[in-house]
C-alpha cells in the first residue's frame, strides 16, 4: 500500500482548525456559530415531522381514519399494531423480509455494478464513453410505470422457461430492478470517483497491482461514503416502488411491503388505516436505522482525510 | 477535470515508465490470486448459463436460447482477453441494462403497433373459443341431465337419465336408450364394459370431458350434450358456428356470416363486429389516434407546458433547500447533528404514496388540517383551484424531494476538500464567496447529471399527482372525457387515457408512452450539450 | 505469445469448473425431480379481504368432500380487475375470481371468463341477481351476495325513523342539533355518483334504457333526459348538505365521533359503526323527487377464467357447491352479507341490518354491467361534484351527456 492512506479506523481523525474553538463564548458568538444551525434544525424538523403525526396518531387509534379528522391523539389503542401484525392473511413480516431481501439484495447489486461501471468511465478513456454516460443516463428515463405491461409478458415468458425467474418470483423482480442499476446511481458515484486523483492508482500500478486489485482493494474503500449513501438511496427507492412490484409479484407471500400494504387501503370502504398506519410506521424504521448506523459513512470524513 | 489521464495508450514519458515498472512487477510476482478468483466466478457462470440452455432447449424456446448463448459467448470473450478494458466492468451492469430497459423500451415500442388491450388481449384460438362458448345456447325446455362419463375402449362417452330412461352416446354415435345400466336414484353410475370415471379422473382429463359433445339425436337441431362439471349435461345447439376452412363465424339465428376483417377480429358485411377479438399489428393507427384524438390533443399544450414548470421548479426548489440544509449541517461537533439529519430524511424515508395522501388529506379545503387548524378555519381551496393546486403540488413535493437532494449533496460537499477552504480562507475569501466560487462549482459538476436525473424523475412523477390531486381540478372544455385536469402532468394523462376508466389502450398508451420518453430525449441530450461545457471549464 | 497461452490456459480452467458445477448441479436437480407426480387438482381462487374469512370456512369443508385443494389468494379488490384482465390472457392467472357483476362486461369482451349453466338452480337466486350476472343471454357468475346502499342511522340521536322525503330527513338531521345533518361518501372533485344514485332514481332519472331482452342498452343513452335535468337542477340547490369535500373518511369519522345521525352508505359500513360502540338501524333512502330512490345493487359472484386448466374442478365447486342454500348461509354468518339465494337470504333476513338493507333494495336494478358503462362513471360524478359546487346544473348536465355520448361513439 502506498503511503497516502490515512489509518481509516477513527471516524473523526481529521482535526480541523474549526475544531479547536475556546470553551467560554459570548450567546452571540455562539448564535453566529452554531445557533442559528439550531433554529433551523429544529424548525425544518417540525416541518419534516408534522404529517408524520397524523400516521403516529392514526396508528394508535383504534378507529381512525386516516384524513378523516384534524384532531390528533384522541384515543389510544394498539389495536392497529395487532391488525397489522397478526393477520395470517396478511402476513406483514414475510412481507417485511420480503421488502428486506429484495431491496438489500438490490442495494448491493447496483452499488457493486455501479461502482464497476463508474470506475470505468471516471478510470478509462475508450471510444462510446460519453456516448454510454448519455445513454444509461437515458434509458433510465424511460416511463417504467407505463411500461409494465411489457415488464408483465417479459417476466411471464421468462417464468415459462425459468419458473425461478418468472411471474411471482423474488428473483424476477430483483432482475427487474436490476436493469436500472446502471443509471442515476452511476453519475453520482462517477462524480465522486472523479473526486479522487489518478495519482493514486498510478502509485499503486507501479507497486505491481493490477486493475482488479486496484479497484476492489483500493478504490472501492476510497470511495465507500458512495456506495453507502447509493446503497440506501436505491434502498429506499425499491422499498418504496408500487407500480413493479404489485405487477409482478401478486401472492400474499411474495409482496413487499409497499404493495402489501397498500392492499389494506386501496378500497375505499373498507380501508383500514389504523393498521395501514401502524405498518408503514414500522415499515419506515428500517431505513431510519440504516441511516442513523451509517450516517457516520455517509456524512464521515473518508475522503477528506485521506485524500490530499 | 483535467486532474484525470487517460490510462491507457496515450504515451508521455512518464507512464510509459510506470507502463514498464508494471511490466516488470507482473514477471516478478504472477498475480494468481486474482486469476483463480476469475476463473472460478466465470466457470459458475457459465455453468449456470449451459444449464440454462438445457431449459431453454427442453422448453423449445430458441430465442431465449440465441440470447443466453450470445450472452456466455460475450462474457467469456470479455473476461478472458487480457488486460484492463471497460467492457470487463461495464459487461455486467449492461446485460441487465439491455434486458429489462432497452428491451422493455423496445417491446413498448412494438405493442405501440398492435390493437393489443381491451377487447383485444387475447390470441385468435382464445377469441374464437370464447366466442363460440358464447354462442352455446340451452335447447328451450330442456331439463338437465344426471350424468355420468364413462369410458371404453378409451372412446368417452356419456350415461345420462332422462325421464327416467337411461342413454348411452358417444362424440360419433348420437344418444340411445340402454338397458343395462346401474342408476341410484335417478343419477346414472355404471354400464357393464364401460368405467365410469371418478371425480379426479374427470378433473385430470377436463379438457377431453369438456369438449365432448354428443348429438342427442340424428337431427343436429335437437342439440347436443355437453357437460361443465361432470355431473349434470344440458342440451345445447351452437348459435355460433366457425368455418375452420373459410376462416369465418356464423350466426345460425340470424344467417349473418362474419369473417376475419384483417383488425383483430370478426366483422359481418355490415361492420358488425364480434367481440373478443383478438391481438394483430395495426401499423401506424395509434400513432394517427393520438396526434387526432380530440381528448388527447385538447388539453396537451397545457398539460405539457406545466409537466415542464413542474419538473423544473422541483429539481431547483428541493436542490436549493437540500443544499442549504447541507451546508448548514456539514458542521463539525455541532450537537445535535444527527438527530437533524435523522429528522430530514424521515420524508424520503416514509412511502412516498402514502405521504402525498395525507398531504391530501391536510390540504382537503373545508376539513384539512391546514385550513381547520393552521389557518384559523379559511376556506383556500388548495387542491380545487386551478392555479392554487399547482402551487400545492410544487410546496407537497418540495417536502417529499429534498431530503434526496440533501442526502446527495451532503456526499458531495464531502468529497470537496477541505484544504481548498482552508486556502480560500487564509486568502481572506468570505464564506458566501467561498460557496459561490469554490463549492457550487465543484458541486454542480458531481450532482449536475443529478439534477437532470431528478428532472427526469419530476417529469415521470406520477405517484404525486395520482395521489394527491388525481390530476384534478379538471380541464373545463368540452369533449374532455378522459378527465384530464389542471395538474396532470404527461404521465398521468397517459395513464389515464390508457388505463382509467375508459377501456384499456395498451397499444395507444404504449405510443404515447414512446412520446414522452423522446420528448425527456431531447431535453437530455440538450441539457447535456450543456453539462459538457461546464465540465470543459473545470 | 506468453499470454496467448496463459489465456488458454484460463479458458480451459474456466470450462473446467464449468462442467464440474454443472455435473453437481445435474446431480441434485435429479433427486427433486420427483416431487411433481403427486399433483392433486388445486383450485386457486382469488378473493378480497373482506370476504375471505367467510370462503375459508366453506373452502375446507369443499376440500374435505371432494379432495380438491382451494388455494384462497387474498387481492384488494381495486387492483383485483385490472390484474386479471391483464394475467389471463397469458394462460396465467387464477382459476376462479370473485368480483363485482359489472366487472362482466369487460372480461366478456377480453374473452377471459367462460360462460356458467347454472340450469335448473338459477330459480333458486333471487331475479336481480340472476340480472345482474347474465350478459348477452349468458350466466358469467355465480352470485354470492347482494349489495346496495341505505340510510344508516344513529339510533341514538337520530329520530325513531328515518323519514320518507328528502326535506324531512334532512330536517329531523337538522333537529338533531348535530355537526352534520346527513354525511355521504363524496370524493371532492369526483364526486361519488354510485352513492347517489337512489337520490337521482327517485326523479325517475337513469342511466341507459332497456332493450327488447331488458338489458341495458349503450345505444340508448338516457342520462341527459327531462328526469335527468330535474335531478340535476335539485341537486344544484344541495349545496350545503351534499359538501363533496367529505370523502369516505370524513364521512365515517363523522358518524362514528356521532357529529352526524345519518350516514347513506352500504352494508360495509356497520361493522366500523359497530365497532366503534354505535347502535345503528338502516332504513331505505327517502325519495327527494317523489318517487322511489332505488339504489343500484351490486351482485358479488365468481368468474371463471376461461384459460382455467381446472376448469370441470371450478365448476363442481361454483354450481354444485357454491350455489347450494346450505354454503350460501354459511357464507353469510361467515360473512354478514344479503344472500343472493332466496333462501338462504329468508334465513337471513332474521337479523335486522340485513333486513334493512334487503328493504331499500326492494325495487333495486342492477348496476350495469355494459362495457359502455365506463364511459359514464368519472364524467357523471365530476359533474355532479361540480353542480353541488354551484356550476350551473343545466348546462353541467348537458354537457355530461354530450360528453359520454361522444366517449361511447369514439370507443366503438
Amino acid at each position: 500500500m502506498s503511503t497516502t492512506q490515512s489509518p481509516t479506523g477513527g471516524p473523526s481523525v481529521p482535526a480541523t482548525a474549526s475544531s479547536i474553538t475556546p470553551r467560554k463564548r459570548t450567546f452571540s458568538q455562539w448564535f453566529g456559530d452554531t445557533g442559528w444551525r439550531h433554529l433551523i434544525g429544529v424548525a425544518f424538523s417540525i416541518y419534516c415531522i408534522f404529517p408524520i403525526l397524523f400516521v403516529i396518531s392514526n396508528a394508535f387509534n383504534p378507529n381512525g381514519t386516516l384524513t378523516g379528522s384534524s384532531q390528533l391523539f384522541q384515543a389510544f389503542g394498539l389495536e392497529g399494531f395487532d391488525r397489522v401484525l397478526n393477520n395470517p392473511d396478511r402476513p406483514f413480516w414475510a412481507w417485511f423480509g420480503n421488502t428486506m431481501i429484495i431491496g438489500g439484495t438490490v442495494a448491493i447489486g447496483t452499488v457493486f455494478l455501479g461502482a464497476l461501471a463508474a470506475y470505468s468511465f471516471s478510470r478509462m478513456r475508450f471510444r462510446g464513453r460519453r456516448l454510454g454516460l448519455i445513454t444509461i443516463l437515458l434509458v433510465q428515463m424511460f416511463p417504467q410505470l407505463l411500461a409494465v405491461i411489457a415488464i408483465y409478458l417479459l417476466l411471464s415468458s421468462i417464468g415459462d422457461v425459468f419458473p425461478a425467474l418468472g411471474l411471482n418470483t423474488q428473483l424476477g423482480l430483483i432482475m427487474v430492478y436490476m436493469g436500472g442499476a446502471l443509471g442515476v446511481n452511476t453519475y453520482l458515484m462517477y462524480g465522486f470517483f472523479n473526486t479522487i486523483p489518478t495519482s493514486i492508482d498510478e502509485a499503486a500500478r507501479i507497486d505491481g497491482a493490477g486493475h482488479a486489485r486496484i479497484f476492489f482493494t483500493m478504490i472501492l474503500r476510497l470511495v465507500f461514503p458512495i456506495l453507502i449513501v447509493v446503497g440506501l438511496l436505491s434502498f429506499i427507492a425499491i422499498t418504496n416502488d408500487y407500480a413493479i412490484a404489485s405487477v409482478v409479484l401478486t401472492d400474499p407471500e411474495t409482496k413487499t411491503l409497499a404493495v402489501g400494504l397498500f392492499d389494506i387501503v386501496s378500497n375505499d370502504r373498507t380501508a383500514d388505516w389504523g393498521a395501514f398506519s401502524a405498518g408503514a410506521l414500522i415499515a419506515a424504521l428500517p431505513v431510519l436505522i440504516i441511516f442513523m448506523a451509517l450516517q457516520k459513512y455517509i456524512i464521515g470524513g473518508l475522503t477528506a482525510g485521506s485524500v490530499k | 477535470m483535467n486532474n484525470i489521464r487517460p490510462e491507457t495508450d496515450e504515451t508521455t514519458p512518464e507512464s510509459k515508465k510506470s507502463a514498464q515498472l508494471r511490466r516488470m512487477a507482473d514477471k516478478v510476482s504472477p498475480n494468481i490470486g486474482p486469476l483463480i478468483t476469475k476463473i472460478i466466478l466465470l466457470g459458475l457462470f457459465d455453468a449456470l448459463g449451459v444449464y440454462a440452455l438445457f431449459l431453454t432447449v427442453e422448453a423449445e424456446n430458441w430465442l431465449f436460447f440465441g440470447v443466453i448463448a450470445v450472452i456466455i459467448l460475450a462474457f467469456n470473450w470479455v473476461y478472458l482477453r487480457p488486460g484492463a478494458r471497460p467492457s470487463k466492468y461495464l459487461a455486467p451492469g449492461f446485460v441487465f441494462l439491455l434486458i429489462f430497459q432497452v428491451f422493455v423500451v423496445g417491446y413498448s415500442g412494438y405493442i405501440g403497433f398492435t390493437n393489443f388491450g381491451g377487447g383485444h388481449s387475447v390470441d385468435k384460438d382464445q377469441a374464437i373459443s370464447s366466442l363460440l362458448a358464447s354462442g352455446q345456447e340451452r335447447v328451450e325446455g330442456s331439463p338437465s341431465y344426471p350424468l355420468a362419463v364413462v369410458s371404453s375402449g378409451g372412446t368417452l362417452g356419456f350415461l345420462v337419465v332422462e325421464d327416467g330412461k337411461t342413454l348411452y352416446g358417444n362424440a360419433d354415435n348420437p344418444l340411445e336408450v340402454v338397458t343395462d345400466a346401474v342408476v341410484e336414484d335417478g343419477v346414472p353410475v355404471s354400464r357393464p364394459g364401460f368405467d365410469t370415471l371418478k371425480k379426479a379422473q374427470i378433473f385430470a382429463d377436463q379438457d377431453a370431458v369438456t369438449n365432448l359433445v354428443v348429438p342427442f339425436s340424428d337431427d343436429p337441431n335437437d342439440g347436443s350434450i355437453r357437460t361443465q362439471d361432470g355431473q349434470t349435461g344440458y342440451r345445447y345447439v351452437s348459435a355460433l358456428v366457425y368455418d375452420e376452412a373459410a376462416d369465418t363465424i356464423t350466426d345460425s339465428r340470424t344467417g349473418v356470416v362474419y369473417s376475419d376483417g384483417g383488425r383483430g377480429s370478426f366483422v359481418s358485411p355490415d361492420g358488425e363486429e364480434l367481440k373478443p377479438g383478438w391481438t394483430v399489428t395495426v401499423g401506424f393507427d395509434n400513432f394517427v389516434k393520438a396526434f387526432t384524438d380530440e381528448s388527447i390533443r385538447g388539453p396537451l399544450l397545457e398539460v405539457t407546458i406545466w409537466t415542464f414548470v413542474l419538473a423544473v421548479v422541483s429539481v431547483f426548489s428541493t436542490f436549493f433547500l437540500g443544499l442549504f440544509l447541507a451546508i448548514v449541517f456539514n458542521k463539525p461537533h455541532m450537537r445535535g447533528r444527527k438527530i437533524y439529519r435523522t429528522m430530514l430524511i424521515v420524508p424520503y424515508a416514509f412511502p412516498a404514496f402514502l405521504s402525498a395522501l395525507i398531504w391530501s388529506g391536510m390540504l382537503n379545503r373545508s376539513y384539512g388540517f391546514v385550513n381547520q387548524v393552521l389557518l384559523f378555519g379559511a376556506d383556500i381551496p388548495w387542491l380545487t383551484d386551478p392555479i392554487l393546486s399547482k402551487f400545492s403540488v410544487i410546496g407537497v413535493n418540495l417536502w417529499l424531494g429534498f431530503p434526496y437532494m440533501f442526502l446527495v449533496t451532503m456526499g458531495a460537499l464531502q468529497s470537496i476538500p477541505a484544504e481548498l477552504e482552508e486556502a480560500a480562507t487564509v486568502d481572506g475569501a468570505k464564506p458566501w464567496q467561498i460557496f459561490r466560487l469554490i463549492k457550487l462549482p465543484l458541486l454542480l459538476v458531481s450532482v449536475a447529471p443529478l439534477l437532470i436525473a431528478s428532472f427526469a424523475f419530476n417529469f415521470n412523477n406520477f405517484n404525486l399527482i395520482k395521489m394527491l390531486t388525481d390530476g384534478g381540478p379538471k380541464i373545463d372544455i368540452p369533449g374532455n372525457v378522459s378527465n384530464i385536469g389542471h395538474t396532470d402532468i404527461l404521465i398521468s394523462m397517459v395513464y389515464k387515457i390508457a388505463f382509467d376508466g375508459q377501456t384499456r389502450d395498451y397499444g395507444l398508451a404504449s405510443v404515447l408512452t414512446i412520446l414522452i420518453f423522446i420528448i425527456v430525449t431531447i431535453i437530455t441530450v440538450i441539457s447535456f450539450k450543456r453539462t459538457k461545457a461546464l465540465e470543459e471549464i473545470n | 505469445m506468453k499470454t496467448n497461452i496463459r489465456h488458454l490456459m484460463a479458458a480451459g480452467a474456466v470450462t473446467l469448473t464449468a462442467s464440474m458445477v454443472l455435473a453437481g448441479c445435474a446431480t441434485s436437480s435429479s433427486s427433486d425431480s420427483t416431487e411433481d407426480s403427486s399433483s392433486a387438482t388445486t383450485l386457486t381462487v382469488w378473493v378480497d379481504s373482506d370476504r375471505l374469512d367467510a370462503l375459508k370456512a366453506a373452502a375446507s369443508e369443499y376440500s374435505k368432500d371432494s379432495g380438491v385443494e382451494v388455494k384462497l389468494v387474498d387481492k384488494s379488490i381495486e387492483s383485483m380487475k385490472a390484474d386479471f384482465a391483464r394475467e389471463a390472457p397469458t394462460g396465467k392467472g387464477p382459476d376462479i375470481i370473485m368480483g363485482a357483476h359489472d366487472w362482466i362486461g369487460q372480461y366478456v369482451t377480453d374473452g377471459i371468463i367462460s360462460p356458467i349453466e347454472l340450469g335448473d338452480k338459477a330459480a333458486d337466486f333471487s331475479s336481480v341477481a340472476i340480472d345482474a350476472v347474465t350478459y348477452n343471454g349468458q350466466v358469467y357468475q355465480v352470485p354470492y351476495a347482494i349489495e346496495n346502499v341505505a340510510i344508516m342511522r344513529n339510533t341514538a340521536i337520530a329520530p325513531a325513523t328515518t323519514p320518507a322525503t328528502w326535506d324531512e330527513m334532512i330536517a329531523a338531521g337538522k333537529a338533531a342539533g348535530k355537526k352534520y345533518p346527513f354525511v355521504v361518501t363524496q370524493n371532492g372533485a369526483d364526486g361519488d355518483p354510485y352513492h347517489l344514485y337512489p337520490l337521482q332514481a327517485s326523479f325517475g332519472s337513469s342511466i341507459f334504457g332497456l332493450d327488447a331482452n331488458g338489458q341495458y342498452d349503450p345505444k340508448n343513452l338516457t342520462i341527459g333526459n327531462e328526469q335527468g335535468q330535474a335531478f340535476a337542477s335539485w341537486l344544484g340547490t344541495q349545496g350545503t348538505v351534499i359538501n363533496a369535500d367529505i370523502s369516505g373518511d370524513v364521512a365515517k369519522q363523522a358518524f362514528i365521533d356521532g357529529e352526524a345521525p345519518f350516514w347513506l352508505t352500504g352494508p360495509w359500513s356497520v361493522k366500523a359503526a359497530q365497532d366503534a360502540g354505535i347502535k345503528v338501524a338502516i332504513d331505505p333512502v327517502p325519495s327527494a323527487g317523489g318517487q322511489e330512490a332505488t339504489p343500484f345493487a351490486g351482485v358479488k359472484g365468481f368468474f371463471v377464467n376461461a384459460k382455467s386448466k381446472n376448469s370441470v374442478a371450478a365448476n363442481d365447486f361454483l354450481v354444485n357447491f357454491i350455489a347450494t342454500e346450505k354454503v350460501q348461509t354459511l357464507l353469510f354468518e361467515k360473512g354478514g352479507v344479503l344472500p343472493a339465494m332466496t333462501a338462504a337470504a329468508d334465513k337471513a333476513s332474521s337479523d335486522e341490518t340485513i333486513a334493512g338493507f334487503q328493504a331499500a333494495a326492494k325495487n333495486a336494478i342492477p348496476m350495469p354491467s355494459i362495457p359502455a358503462m365506463s364511459n359514464v362513471w368519472t364524467p357523471w360524478g365530476q359533474a355532479e361534484a361540480s353542480i353541488l359546487a354551484g356550476a350551473d346544473p343545466t348546462s353541467t348536465w348537458t354537457t355530461l351527456a354530450s360528453d359520454i355520448q361522444k366517449a361511447i361513439d369514439a370507443s366503438k
